[in-house]
């Protein structure tokens, strides 16, 4: 199902939240909506899933609006909520509310908290559950609704480091085979481009940029937006650049600049030099086996061109092709 | 000491012979009681519904009068009704002053404070995205109505048991609006107050027994639903 912004404006109150002139949800694709805290991602979220109106505009699901097409949206809130009772009559209640026959709820729900891995949770208190769990479960109930549409809301938040990892490897085989159209928010870059194949760059309420998540993280269109996407802004004498995450290396190359070294930060799995080149403060990783320079030594340090922006222009332009891995 | 013990036994005696005075004084404080709470729970779970989930700007100052509501003394709640249900009162055409009516209204205007009250604290002690959730998974209103109950039943039956527990026990709005009518108004409490000042203390006695044990057959049940785990 495809799902889309045509002239959306929302506010709460008189305070405006989003301006949407025109945004696409591919069908049958995973978007995430990335952005700074306050951004409006969720907002846009709650908008898809028809519990809010837009104040001018129309957010469209198929040819309906959101409003009246519930029922083709499965929606998991970042924190889990549970009604009291186990999680099966949680999961059971929710397939329940979708008007599905006994038979086919059972199948569903046994299906889906085995896939999510909380089958042996069944018979526990829904409201007991830990946080990882809580959120295994809001996936699991979420998922069972096979919606076309399917919101997820920082799926990774609850989680520990190590439940995270592992629900980040989980995820795409289980949007796959449980979900349609997707949409998820999420504050976290890495995340967005492990999860989904489209971005949508949120800030202030406006989207940025939006497309393919290469073609996206490629061509930041504004320093701020590149600033967010971990690109390191650095003003040269031919304008304002901005190097791709990791782009950064020891040595001369295409890109170069002189690092006046201020301290050297020992991250144990790796190294991490830190000075001064234009007067901006940039770090770089330094390999194991790279000679160390020492505190107010300089260094050259470069980054091949195709992962260098220049933000001289009217509109970003991409010095050549965009990255082979972001 | 004595006078007590000889209370106790006569009061024992009087409810194991079925004394019909006073059975059916406590069949008439359950019908008035009874009553006034269902009235109450009829207005003030709706209200307490608004007031736990809505925001108005009036909400703080009416939350703020209904927690003054639940101090009200049963003696100005009588008074007030008195004032307004009298002959020569705005609603005297009526002529509900000394009936079992006029005591109901009095009733349920101190439980009610206290049914608002109980509602909205156990509704806003839901988590605030529960209506989201219920209206994303397809509920309609009333079913979502019936789960966000289910849900914040601890604190509803407590309304229910404040509101009982408050009405059945007071006597000052039954005395003032009642009048204590043998055979009409008078309820275990008037009913006490009038034996007491008789000296007749094995009535007194026993009227306060069938009260209490009234009162706790009621609170016993509801606690039972309170408590149990929906599935």
């Amino acid at each position: 199902m495809e799902a889309r912004f045509d002239r959306v404006q929302f506010a709460y109150g008189d305070q405006p939240v989003v301006d949407v002139p025109e945004l696409r949800f591919a069908a049958g694709r995973v978007t995430a909506l990335l952005g700074p805290n306050g951004s409006g991602k969720s907002t846009l979220l709650r908008l898809l899933a028809g519990l809010e109106r837009p104040r001018a505009g129309r957010v469209l699901l198929g040819e309906e609006p959101a409003t009246a097409a519930r029922a083709s949206v499965a929606y998991a809130f970042q924190e889990a909520v549970f009604l009291s009772g186990t999680l099966r009559a949680n999961l059971d209640l929710a397939l329940r509310l979708r008007g599905l026959p006994p038979p086919e709820r059972r199948a569903r729900l046994a299906e889906a908290a085995t896939a999510c891995g909380v089958a042996h949770l069944l018979d526990r208190p829904a409201n007991r559950l830990s946080g990882g769990e809580a959120q295994r479960a809001n996936l699991a109930r979420t998922l069972s609704l096979r919606a076309p549409l399917t919101l997820l809301d920082e799926p990774l938040a609850g989680f520990d480091e190590r439940g995270r990892a592992q629900m980040l490897e989980e995820l795409p085989a289980l949007l796959r085979r449980f979900a349609g159209t997707t949409v998820l928010v999420t504050h976290d870059r890495d995340e967005a481009l492990r999860l989904a194949e489209d971005l949508v760059l949120l800030r202030e309420g406006r989207v940025r940029a939006a497309g393919p998540r290469r073609e996206v993280f490629g061509s930041p269109p504004d320093p701020e937006t590149a600033a967010f996407l971990g690109y390191t802004l650095i003003p040269t004498d031919a304008g304002l650049a901005g190097v791709a995450p990791g782009g950064l290396r020891p040595g001369p190359g295409e890109f170069m600049l002189t690092l006046h070294v201020e301290e050297i930060v020992d991250l144990v799995t790796s190294v991490e030099v830190v000075g001064r080149a234009h007067g901006e403060r940039i770090a770089v990783a330094f390999p194991p086996d790279f000679p160390l320079p020492a505190p107010r030594e300089q260094v050259t340090v470069s980054a091949p061109t195709e992962m260098v922006v220049s933000f001289t222009e009217p509109a970003p332009k991409r010095l050549t092709a965009p990255p082979a891995r972001p | 000491m004595e006078a007590i013990w000889d209370g106790l036994v006569e009061a024992f005696r009087l409810i194991g012979t079925g004394d019909g005075e006073l059975f059916s004084i406590a069949g008439r404080s359950l019908l008035v009681s009874g009553s006034a709470t269902a009235l109450a729970m009829l207005v003030g779970v709706p209200l307490g519904y608004l007031l736990g989930r809505a925001r108005f700007p009036a909400r703080t100052l009416i939350l703020a009068a209904v927690g003054t509501g639940m101090g009200m003394p049963p003696v100005v709640a009588g008074l007030v009704i008195w004032l307004l249900l009298v002959r020569s009162g705005p609603f005297g055409g009526f002529e509900l002053i000394y009936t079992k009516q006029a005591m109901i209204i009095a009733q349920f205007l101190i439980a009610t404070p206290l049914v608002i009250a109980f509602t909205a604290a156990s509704i806003q002690a839901l988590p605030a995205r529960l209506p989201d959730l219920l209206a994303v998974l397809g509920a309609g209103k009333l079913r979502t109505l019936w789960l966000l109950a289910r849900e914040a039943r601890l604190g509803l039956l407590a309304a229910v048991m404040a509101g009982f527990g408050a009405v059945v026990s007071e006597v000052g709005a039954s005395m003032a609006v009642g009048g204590n009518l043998v055979g009409d108004t008078r309820v275990l409490t008037t009913a006490i107050v009038t034996e007491t000042s008789r000296a007749d203390t094995e009535r007194a006695i026993a009227y306060g027994l069938v009260l209490l044990a009234m009162a706790f057959a009621i609170v016993a049940v509801l606690t039972v639903v309170q408590q149990r785990s929906p599935r």
